[in-house]
């Protein structure tokens, strides 16, 4: 079953009255539970088609269908409700809310669904130890790598139990070893948590990983791969940090 | 709530100086306000409480009519069922005392003035007013017998009519039949009050003298009571009316019989409330500077904040809180500094004998010991609160709608 369907989505920007495109119709289907990767040049349109899909931008034409909801149908309201509970968020960079620890940062979305105080500190926490944070889930984001601080953002995107990640580059500040351990985490919650991963990338090593990956020159998807079939590894092969 | 507590507090010390500076000028708005508000309430209730002291009392038992023509005809005789009903009240007053009042003149050689001659009873005066003590020790004491030929005047008063202790007065007025009648007394004592009109006006004799000089028989004009508590007046007016109404009579209490004084007070505070809020207009557009400040700077922050899911109203709300935040942590500190600096000037007092005569007028004396109320601490508050969340408003509409699109791609 398709978790996320856009249909001849169309998206151009009005720049001092001329139209610049920015997704020029662009057809998919993701099902859930896949690991896949959009991947284009600077100025492609992955972070437009990303925003898209979340709802925090409106297409010029074309539909976005989430879970079966065309979001053109959703409120404000039902578009804010739909990204605290189904989707959560990775950005590239600064995701994080500095004056909150970790835990609170993670706990913030919690508190959000309007879960009890006790709840929200043991599931923060445990989410937190998932993404191999336990010893910093006191420290404020300034206090964090780059790296941890991605995955404080992961933490924060999957605590809710979201059935779909939206990452926009999410490795792209990160080097590489730190990188290659953010996404193998993500795989792992993927597997794990059967979470459907939509993120784009322009970092080979990242393609690399992904199980399907798409790659899309100006706003157009020129080809579409479907890369491995989900063979689960054993959690030892697991690196952390 | 315990995050976004946490989530607006810190945000306030992001940029401390900043939020010191508008915290400090809140702070010495509402210093500025109880101090202004303490001392103005000084002297408030110190000419309130020698008003009273002086003759007023805090609520009175006489006859309809009588407060604004002090006319003999109000005069009445108390029932002993009277003083019954007034001795249950015992647990809440000081004290009570019968008086006559009359107009009249008095004159000397030199002069004459129109005056008011109050009777007194010595020994029940002394627990209704401060009249004995007001008296000037080397002039003389306080009448002893109610039957006494004596008469107390006022240090203005003799000066005006160039007279000195142990002379003779002569008292002139009508007595209920109508015919004039004078009598020559000799003066006891000088006294001077707080309330420079009050001594203008007031001679004082002995209740039983004045009844026999008056023909009023064993009638008095009023039954003056004074409280341990000057709000109390009106709960006593209604535990007395019942009573007191069955005999022909009324109770009023001290603003009914000063309604000047209330006045005056309800003046003087409405001018000093409108003024603090002027001033606090302009902390408004200082709260606002600082909190468009500080959206601009978190405003990718707010972005994130809203693609995750938070509503905008959130959003608004949270803008909303910080500013109530910078008030209150301003009010706090306003507060306790104001509070405790009336608390130590109201040990000594604070002498304001330059101004003696100002302030004699007004009838407040010249030390005065500010006294800080629960009002003004509660006005204090509400201006705060009002302050801080109307300067919100615009920024924290601004804040909720910032768009996460435009946000997320600004670093
Ligand atoms: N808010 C905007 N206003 C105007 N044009 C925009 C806006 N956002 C994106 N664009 C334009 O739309 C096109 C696609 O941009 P988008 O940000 O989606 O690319 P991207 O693939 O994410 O690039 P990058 O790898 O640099 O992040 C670009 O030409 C860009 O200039
Ligand atoms: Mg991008």
């Amino acid at each position: 079953m398709a978790i996320i369907e856009l249909n001849n989505l169309i998206k151009h920007y009005d720049v001092n009255g001329l139209s610049v495109p920015a997704v020029r119709g662009v057809n998919l289907s993701i099902g859930e539970g896949e690991f896949a990767a959009i991947a284009g040049p600077s100025g492609s349109g992955k972070t437009t088609i990303l925003n898209l899909i979340g709802g925090l931008d409106k297409p010029s034409e074309g539909q976005v269908i989430v879970e079966g909801n065309n979001l053109a149908h959703l409120s404000q309201k039902e578009l804010s409700d739909l990204r605290l509970r189904k989707i959560g968020f990775v950005f590239q960079a600064y995701n994080l809310i500095p004056v909150l620890t970790a835990l609170e940062n993670v706990e913030y979305v919690l508190l959000l669904q309007g879960i009890r105080r006790e709840d929200r500190k043991t599931r923060a926490a445990s989410i937190l130890r998932e993404v191999g944070l336990e010893a910093e889930i006191n420290r404020f984001p300034r206090e964090l790598s780059g790296g941890q601080q991605q995955r404080v953002a992961v933490a924060r995107a999957i605590v809710s139990e979201p059935t779909i990640v939206l990452a926009d580059e999410p490795t792209a500040n990160l080097d590489q070893k730190t990188g290659e351990s953010l996404i193998e985490l993500m795989h792992h919650l993927n597997r794990t948590k059967n979470i459907t991963f939509l993120f784009s990338t322009h970092d080979p090593m990242v393609m690399d990983r992904a199980e399907r990956l798409m790659h899309i020159i100006d706003g157009q998807i020129i080809s579409d791969v479907r890369k491995h079939t989900k063979t689960p590894k054993p959690a030892s092969s697991r690196k952390k940090r | 709530m315990n995050i976004f507590f946490h989530l607006c507090w810190r945000n306030l010390w992001r940029h401390k100086r900043r939020s010191l500076i508008v915290i400090s000028s809140v702070a010495v708005g509402v210093f500025a306000m109880i101090s202004a508000m303490g001392l103005l309430n000084g002297i408030m209730e110190q000419m309130v409480d020698n008003t009273i002291n002086t003759a007023l009392g805090h609520v009175s038992i006489q006859a309809k009519g009588f407060q604004n023509s002090l006319r003999s005809e109000y005069s009445f005789i108390p029932a002993e069922t009277l003083y019954t009903a007034i001795g249950r009240t015992a647990d809440s007053q000081k004290g009570y005392a019968p008086r006559i009042k009359l107009k009249g003149m008095a004159r000397s050689s030199a002069s004459s003035r129109p005056v008011i001659i109050t009777g007194i009873d010595p020994t029940k005066e002394r627990s209704v007013s401060h009249l004995a003590e007001y008296i000037i020790p080397s002039t003389g004491s306080f009448i002893e017998r109610a039957d006494e030929d004596t008469v107390l005047i006022s240090k203005n008063m003799a000066d005006a009519l160039e007279l000195s202790p142990g002379d003779n007065i002569i008292i002139m007025l009508q007595n209920t039949r109508g015919e004039l009648t004078a009598a020559g007394l000799t003066i006891k004592g000088l006294f001077t009050t707080p309330v420079e009109n009050f001594d203008r006006h007031t001679i004082f004799v002995g209740l039983e003298k004045l009844q026999a000089l008056a023909g009023f028989g064993k009638k008095i004009s009023e039954i003056s009571l004074t409280l341990k508590d000057r709000n109390a007046s009106s709960a006593m007016k209604t535990a007395l009316m019942l009573f007191v109404q069955k005999a022909g009579l009324e109770v009023l209490t001290w603003q009914e019989m000063a309604p000047n004084l209330v006045r005056s007070i309800a003046i003087v505070d409405t001018m000093m409330y409108v003024s603090f809020f002027i001033i606090f207009i302009t902390v408004i557009f200082s709260i606002a500077n600082t909190l468009v400040m500080a959206i601009m700077e978190r405003f990718r922050e707010i972005g994130v904040m809203k693609s995750i899911g938070t509503e905008p109203r959130m959003i608004f709300f949270m803008v909303v809180f910080e500013s109530m935040l910078l008030g209150i942590t301003g009010l706090v500190f306003g507060i306790a500094a104001g509070y405790t600096a009336m608390k130590l000037l109201s040990i000594a007092g604070i002498d304001l004998s330059r101004y003696a005569q100002t302030l004699r007028a007004m009838g407040s004396g010249s030390i005065i010991y500010p006294s800080v109320r629960a009002f003004d601490v509660f006005m204090a508050t509400a201006i705060v609160l009002i302050t801080t969340i109307c300067a919100a408003i615009i920024p924290a509409r601004k804040a909720a709608r910032i768009e996460p699109v435009k946000a997320l791609s600004y670093i």
